[in-house]
């Protein structure tokens, strides 16, 4: 596999910039080993955000790819979508937090923008060593199981049934209803309960 | 409910637990217990005869929490679905003393089985929705300033419904549990429980300024020349229409006092509540004849158990825990395993139908695919490297790794052997990396993170 990481800094509109001086970031980059291109962006995860890492991959013939961003939790599969999308494994990618774990934990500017250089080494680093995965599949058994009776489990279990799908509804006590059953009127329409 | 027993496509299995749960998304197999219920549903018509005739008669009813009385054998309320009767097991003289026997002998189809035993339900499932609910906090245990449960004509808010409803035990008149006399002053004390970091839950219960204000638009409708106190801290109305509805209840002359009550004390055949009027900075003192409890909501029964069973997490207060707060409010971190209503955390009625229908989307979007694709991310062994010690085995919170044995070609003047090494489920293992550090011989590695990858990572930062 060659070496050939491209790393898009994320300015996330202010949540990041105000903070990491995300230019001095990618320029930073620029200069680690296997780094090939580095750039910023407002909006990484918007759609022209994702269109510049998909150009970027084929313009520059890029094999691993770092977004320096927000928390994986947020936009892991975005980007990996969008690595996808420009032709490579989307397990040659890694994500780096420089937004909750840096810019929104700290105010001095300096130092933060330092610590987002340190995130970015590592990950630059770690996806080097990024090895293509692939996923495999299963299959799906189409039957539902809703545990309790109450108004939730009957209107999930109603839902389900409704699109088709076969439903196993289980209630401890010897009739459906819940609580729901114990009440009189209820707010705010005070329409009868059972 | 009707129409949930009526569907088509929903078996409904009641007086029933769930006992055993094993496999992924997709691919659960889940054991159900149905409890024996000594009555063969097949066959009864639900005439009610034996109910009737049951000579056990002076039960407390749980459902009516104990104001009112049920039989042995009953249903568990006179609309309850399916419309059949069950025996208390507990309760039943031929089942305790093998004496009486007369639903046995008035039932016209023979529907009565007293050797009627637990059954065990095998089914195949590919998602699962927890919809287990909430109970209410035992307060008798925790607010001895409001009596320990002592003063009859102290209740919950459930107890209020049951006293209110055209099915309870009063047929919908409001009476006092102590002598049956129609209350003229009624107090309600909100947050019992909740917003109570000492004695309760620190968190809000949501429901509770509606309902009670619900509660005291209906003493002040249904009871002539009636009061109605409510002591409050916040009055929280954030719903559509909610607000509209409080101004309701005050427009119909309920006293709302900001204040929290500090001792309930009999007097007569009244209750005195203790408390300040905090916005006029004065103390106060109110007679009433019956206080209701706005008692927080808490985890229902067992849902620790459940969650437990099939291996996903619980908040610290025991709601079972979402995904994400805002972005995956139904899923849990239990592929497969999807969140509705009051179990993870509480929640009134247009929420919990709102919530029930998120998860029943996120079953069927799941079942529009016939096949579905796992995360790489997950564990795998070198079994050249595994020495079979184990002790990842019980780590694993997804019950995804077990021992298999190998065939060994042997060598060295010992011939072909077997061994044991650990074997990863790749559709069970969420790849959250726990095996990891109790692999003593590094047998173990997690797809995506393996030791090399965190090592140079550690090493960019540190050299």
């Amino acid at each position: 596999m060659k070496k050939r990481v491209g790393v898009f800094v994320c300015q996330c509109g202010t949540n990041i910039e105000a903070t990491i001086d995300t230019e001095k970031v990618a320029e930073y980059a620029r200069k680690l080993p296997g780094v090939v291109y580095a750039t910023t962006y407002k909006y990484m995860c918007s759609d022209p955000g994702q269109e510049l890492i998909r150009n970027a991959i084929s313009e520059h013939q890029l094999e691993q790819i770092v977004v320096a961003s927000c928390s994986p939790r947020m936009h892991e599969n975005t980007f990996r979508k969008a690595v996808v999308g420009g032709g490579l494994n989307g397990y040659m990618f890694e994500m780096v937090n420089i937004r909750e774990q840096d810019s929104w934990v700290h105010h001095e500017r300096v130092a933060a923008t330092k610590k987002a250089e340190d995130l970015v080494r590592m990950g630059v680093s770690k996806v080097l060593r990024n090895k293509p995965l692939q996923v495999s599949t299963i299959p799906i058994t189409k039957r539902a199981l809703v545990i309790g009776g109450g108004i939730a489990g009957m209107q999930a279990a109603l839902d389900i049934a409704e699109a088709g799908h076969q439903v196993v509804l289980v209630e401890r006590e010897a009739s459906i209803g819940g609580k729901m059953t114990q009440l009189d009127k209820t707010f705010p329409t005070m329409d009868c309960a059972a | 409910m009707v129409a949930v027993a009526q569907h088509p496509n929903i078996e409904l299995v009641t007086y029933a637990e769930v006992s055993k749960i094993s496999g992924y998304i997709g691919n659960f197999q889940v054991q159900i217990k149905k409890k024996a219920k000594y009555v063969d549903w097949d066959a009864c018509t639900g005439c009610g005869l034996c109910t009737e005739k049951c000579p056990t008669k002076k039960l407390k009813d749980e459902f009516d929490l104990g104001m009112g009385l049920r039989p042995a054998i009953h249903k568990l309320f006179p609309q309850a679905v399916p419309g059949k009767p069950y025996i208390d097991a507990g309760n039943c003289r031929k089942l305790t003393e093998d004496k009486c026997g007369v639903c046995e002998k008035i039932c016209p189809v023979g529907a009565i089985r007293f050797d009627d035993q637990d059954q065990y339900l095998d089914y195949e499932i590919g998602a699962i929705v927890m919809a287990t609910g909430y109970d209410l906090f035992g307060w008798e245990e925790a607010y001895g300033e409001y009596g320990y449960g002592k003063y009859p004509d102290v209740i919950s808010g459930l107890h209020f419904e049951r006293l209110v409803s055209a099915g309870g035990p009063t047929q919908g008149h409001i009476r006092r549990p102590s002598d049956g006399k129609e209350p003229k002053q009624v107090a309600f004390i909100k947050c019992v429980g909740s917003r109570d970091d000492t004695k309760g839950k620190s968190y809000c219960s949501r429901a509770c300024c509606m309902y009670t204000a619900k509660h005291a638009y209906q003493v002040k409708t249904k009871i002539e020349d009636s009061e109605a106190y409510v002591f409050y801290m916040d009055v929280r109305t954030a719903g559509k229409n909610y607000e509209e509805f409080y101004q309701r209840a005050l427009n119909e002359g309920a006293t709302f006092i900001r204040g929290r009550v500090s001792k309930i004390y009999p007097k007569g055949d009244k209750l005195v509540l203790k408390s300040e009027d905090t916005l006029i900075g004065r103390p106060i003192e109110v007679e009433v004849d019956m206080v209701v409890l706005a008692t927080a909501m808490v985890p229902s029964q067992g849902s620790l158990e459940l969650a437990k069973t099939i291996g996903f997490s619980t908040d610290k207060d025991g709601w079972y825990q979402e995904a994400h707060p805002k972005l995956q409010p139904v899923e849990t971190f239990s592929a497969g395993v999807y969140l509705a209503g009051a179990c993870q955390g509480p929640k009134d009625i247009p929420d919990s139908v709102a919530q029930a229908s998120a998860a029943a989307v996120k079953v069927c979007g799941l079942f529009s695919k016939s096949e579905l694709a796992t995360e790489p991310m997950v564990s795998e062994v070198d079994m050249g490297k595994c020495s079979g010690c184990a002790l990842c085995v019980p780590i694993c919170p997804y019950n995804a790794i077990s021992l298999k044995e190998i065939q060994e070609r042997g060598g060295h003047g010992h011939g072909p052997f077997t061994r044991m090494v650990a074997e990863v489920n790749s559709s069970l293992c969420q790849g959250c990396g726990a095996c990891i550090p109790a692999c003593r011989t590094a047998a173990l590695n997690l797809k995506g993170y393996t030791d090399e990858q965190l090592v140079s990572e550690v090493d960019a930062l540190c050299l």
